[in-house]
């Protein structure tokens, strides 16, 4: 097994053993392989620092040995694309894919493979500190190894000042919750480096675990159209709050950028005081007209584009605008279809799935149930939910039509204290 | 029906959208006023006191104007530290790693660990002084206080720590009222303060340097640092965090010199010499009245509570960060073991040392600061080759002109702690200068 620092200060010799220098560094291109191969290494000999391509290397266990004896000894300078072991990953952080964490490189490992050497592992256990710290002969004294193979971790461009194409699928395989912790422990610069390599929905997803100090940063310096489709993405209350805590004009900027009906539905959102049931509440909910059967319920439901997720209840109303037909179903409030509905009862997705397909929804709707206004207290809402264990509560206003729900699971977000929400350390001072 | 939970009169009305944007205008500064100010009020702990007021009762105002300079140079360092963790959003620890030898990152952290732990001790002795000050007996007020510090760090919220801390930071008015209390003459302190009048005999010199390396500490620097980061600032809102630094320096370098004042006053003309913060607030009492020494003690309290909180914290993000636990107040025993633990550990340890009876403390103390006079320079130089680091710090590198006046600075600074050192050293040889 070969180690980056037991290689580093090894002699490099030519041909034919005369000594040209120590070797100081290795650099490996950091591209589509699954393994990055090295192109070089860097020799010192006295002060100066020269680069050896790997053509000329011949052997690199315990001592370098070089085909030739003619080198360049032309200073080394850095290229795109090219990354130098010693300085840009050994020391740095990258991030464990299986782990889901963050872990610092404490050693390098490389082996032949392939007909060339390449990085194939990175070792992060505490004594290959130890065997750094130490002098060079105990080194080998000290066993233990924790060794993550290169294809499980994700290398972090921004710690290499070039320019590099680095895969990021392997991101992918973490959850968005967790992705949402690695990106706030990271340094903003790389955390904007992992948002940019996700598309728009995962984006999404994990911006909106992210805390609202870290959110605001990284939608402010990114580019504004992709912040406008990041902000599509995540629900309008989720949207509402991070463009409420940015930038008065850049949060301009973005939402007009943004999709007019969802830049809508999150300009209501913001008329509505921060910690209110108005900002928590959701406007994506079924509502069926009172003359409705199950069977036209059920019906409604498989046309629907896109069912809401949680689908808890249908909401049986009077529906208010002048044109709309007495049975037809809404999915998503739009103001521009005139008023709101009159909320007349609520049907569980259970009472719907046991009744019989021809009774009619008022019958078997419940009709005395608690609401909320959009202007109450975000908490007074999730009080609501657990008093009568509801897995949603709906929000009318003073004219008792209907704005939207509050689902169970807004309602936890704002009853977990703040120490919960941000899970991580970014609370220190 | 329907049922409305709620009667409509009780709703909780909005406030007009124009306080609130007012709020937001305002609530950045605010938010921003914390780690600057509280890394600069920790560097006037108990150490920093007793240095002051014997600075005050050896040479009376005479060394004001070495103050003014003294407090240019923190700003002048804390404002690098600060930039640095708001441009690499990285800590002090992280970045040596990732740019120094491990070598050197190893021997940095092993001295600061050693320096800090025997400064935290220092602290709970503070505390101690102060609560025999008002008869409180030190066995129920430093175990009382190390508790107390503990809850209100690993159990209470962030954010009522960080008020908490900066109602200590008050406990520092008090030097202002006991020095008002003590009569100085104004002119005269006026007249000293702008007029350098350096002496140049060995106490004096002595003195001299123990005010700069008492006054600019390394883990001031790491402290304002890891904050900085842990706030998430970035170079959008760093004009908060400089207004931050630059408030805290200067109420710092103000507190300290009231301190030079109350006692350069009172002791000073009755050549009165003292060597403790404690002697001090004892001293002042036939001379300023009980009311100054009540106070020279409530400020005592303050200051050292204070720093025997931050600095144990302080320590244990940059070890944690260069070794690279899990870091974070917030986190429970169970996710962050080694964090909580090291914590625990450092503050315990603190509080019993301070403790034990007949601890040759005065010896002790010496070599934590002739250990923090290696530190400092091997620090600031580091600090300087960061933030000059174009590839870390991009536009934001210092501006020539800037660097100039901050090479002057680490160098004289250096070498004053190195004549430090090597005065101590030649005491214990038992040559006196």
């Amino acid at each position: 097994m070969l180690f980056l620092t037991t290689l580093q200060g090894s002699p490099v010799v030519g041909k034919g053993d005369e000594p040209i220098g120590t070797l100081s560094d290795i650099v490996v291109r950091i591209g589509d392989d699954e393994f990055p191969p090295i192109s070089g290494i860097i020799v010192r000999d006295r002060r100066r620092e020269f680069f050896i391509p790997v053509a000329q290397l011949q052997q690199l266990n315990g001592v370098a040995r070089l085909n030739s004896s003619l080198v360049d000894l032309q200073r080394f300078r850095r290229r795109d694309g090219e990354v130098i072991l010693g300085r840009d990953v050994l020391d740095h952080q990258i991030i464990d894919i299986t782990g889901r964490r963050i872990v610092r490189v404490n050693d390098i490992q490389l082996t032949p493979l392939e007909s060339a050497y390449r990085v194939i592992g990175v070792d992060i256990s505490p004594q290959a500190l130890v065997r750094r710290l130490g002098p060079r002969r105990l080194a080998e004294r000290i066993v233990g190894r924790q060794l993550i193979s290169w294809s499980d971790v994700q290398y972090l461009a921004s710690a290499a000042p070039v320019q590099l194409k680095v895969s990021y699928d392997r991101l992918s395989e973490i959850n968005p919750v967790d992705l949402a912790r690695i990106v706030d422990a990271l340094s903003l610069r790389e955390s904007a480096e992992i948002v940019a390599a996700l598309d728009d929905e995962t984006a999404a997803e994990t911006l909106e675990e992210v805390s609202d100090e870290r959110l605001a940063d990284l939608l402010e310096d990114m580019d504004q159209e992709r912040a406008a489709d990041i902000l599509e993405e995540m629900t309008p209350s989720a949207a509402a709050d991070a463009l409420e805590d940015m930038d008065d004009e850049i949060s301009k900027q973005i939402l007009a950028r943004m999709d007019p009906e969802e830049a809508a539905d999150v300009q209501e959102l913001l008329a509505y005081d921060e910690d209110s049931v108005g900002r928590i509440m959701s406007t994506d909910f079924v509502a069926i007209g009172e003359g409705s059967t199950v069977a036209d319920a059920l019906t409604l439901l498989r046309q629907l584009e896109e069912a809401p997720d949680p689908l808890l209840a249908l909401y049986v109303v009077a529906f208010n605008a002048p044109d709309a037909p007495a049975m037809q179903g809404i999915r998503h409030l739009d103001r521009d279809d005139g008023p709101p509905p009159s909320l007349r009862g609520i049907v569980r997705l259970r009472s719907l799935l046991l009744a019989d397909p021809a009774t009619a929804m008022t019958t078997i709707m419940d009709d005395e149930v608690p609401t909320v206004h959009p202007e109450d207290p975000a908490e007074h809402a999730a009080r609501v939910l657990a008093e009568y264990n509801l897995l949603a509560v709906p929000v009318l206003d003073d004219d008792q039509h209907m704005l939207g729900i509050v689902t169970v699971d807004e309602a936890l977000a704002v009853l977990l204290p703040e120490v919960w929400q941000r899970r991580h350390a970014r609370s220190f001072v | 029906m329907i049922t409305t939970e709620k009667p409509q009169n009780t709703r909780i009305e909005t406030p007009p959208r124009r306080a609130r944007s007012l709020r937001r205008r305002i609530w950045p500064y605010l938010l921003a006023l914390g780690p600057g100010l509280l890394a600069a009020s920790a560097g006037n702990d108990a150490g920093g006191i007793a240095t002051y007021a014997s600075a005050g009762a050896a040479y009376g105002y005479g060394l004001l104007w070495a103050m003014v300079i003294v407090t240019v140079c923190v700003g002048v360092v804390q404002e690098m530290s600060a930039r640095l963790g708001a441009v690499t959003g990285k800590g002090f620890s992280d970045l040596a790693r990732e740019n120094f030898t491990l070598r050197t990152t190893a021997f940095l952290l092993l001295t600061l660990f050693v320096a800090n732990l025997g400064i935290i001790v220092s602290e709970f002795v503070g505390i101690a002084a102060a609560a025999e000050l008002f008869g409180i007996s030190r066995y129920i007020a430093v175990p009382v206080a190390a508790v107390l510090l503990w809850l209100l760090i690993t159990r209470g919220s962030y954010a009522n720590m960080e008020k908490i801390f900066l109602v200590l930071t008050l406990g520092f008015l008090s030097y202002i009222a006991a020095a008002v209390l003590a009569k100085p003459d104004w002119g005269a302190v006026l007249a000293q303060t702008v007029r350098p009048t350096p002496h140049f005999d060995v106490g004096y010199l002595q003195i001299l340097i123990a005010l700069i390396g008492t006054t600019i500490s390394p883990y001031m620097q790491l402290y304002v640092q890891s904050s900085v980061v842990e706030k998430g600032v970035t170079m959008d809102e760093y004009r908060y965090t400089r207004f931050d630094v630059v408030v805290g320096t200067i109420l710092a370098g103000i507190v300290a010199s009231f301190i030079i004042i109350a006692t350069a006053a009172t002791l000073f003309p009755r050549g009165v010499v003292i060597d403790t913060a404690q002697a001090a607030a004892q001293a002042l009492e036939p001379v300023a009245g009980p009311y100054a020494s009540l106070l020279f003690g409530l400020g005592l309290l303050g200051a050292s509570l204070l720093a025997a909180g931050v600095l144990p914290l302080a320590t244990t993000y940059v070890m944690s960060e260069a070794l690279g636990f899990e870091r974070g107040v917030s986190h429970s025993w169970e996710e962050a073991p080694i964090f909580m633990g090291l914590f625990t550990g450092l503050l315990a340890f603190g509080a019993l040392l301070a403790l034990i009876p007949g601890l040759p403390l005065f010896q002790v103390l010496v070599g934590v600061y002739v250990l923090n006079g290696v530190l400092l320079p091997i620090e600031l130089f580091a600090l300087i080759n960061l933030v000059n680091n174009r590839e870390l710090m991009g536009e934001h590198v210092n501006h020539p002109l800037y660097n100039v006046f901050v090479w002057t600075i680490a160098i004289v600074i250096s070498l004053l702690s190195l004549s430090l050192i090597v005065i101590t050293a030649l005491g214990w040889f038992g040559i006196a200068l």
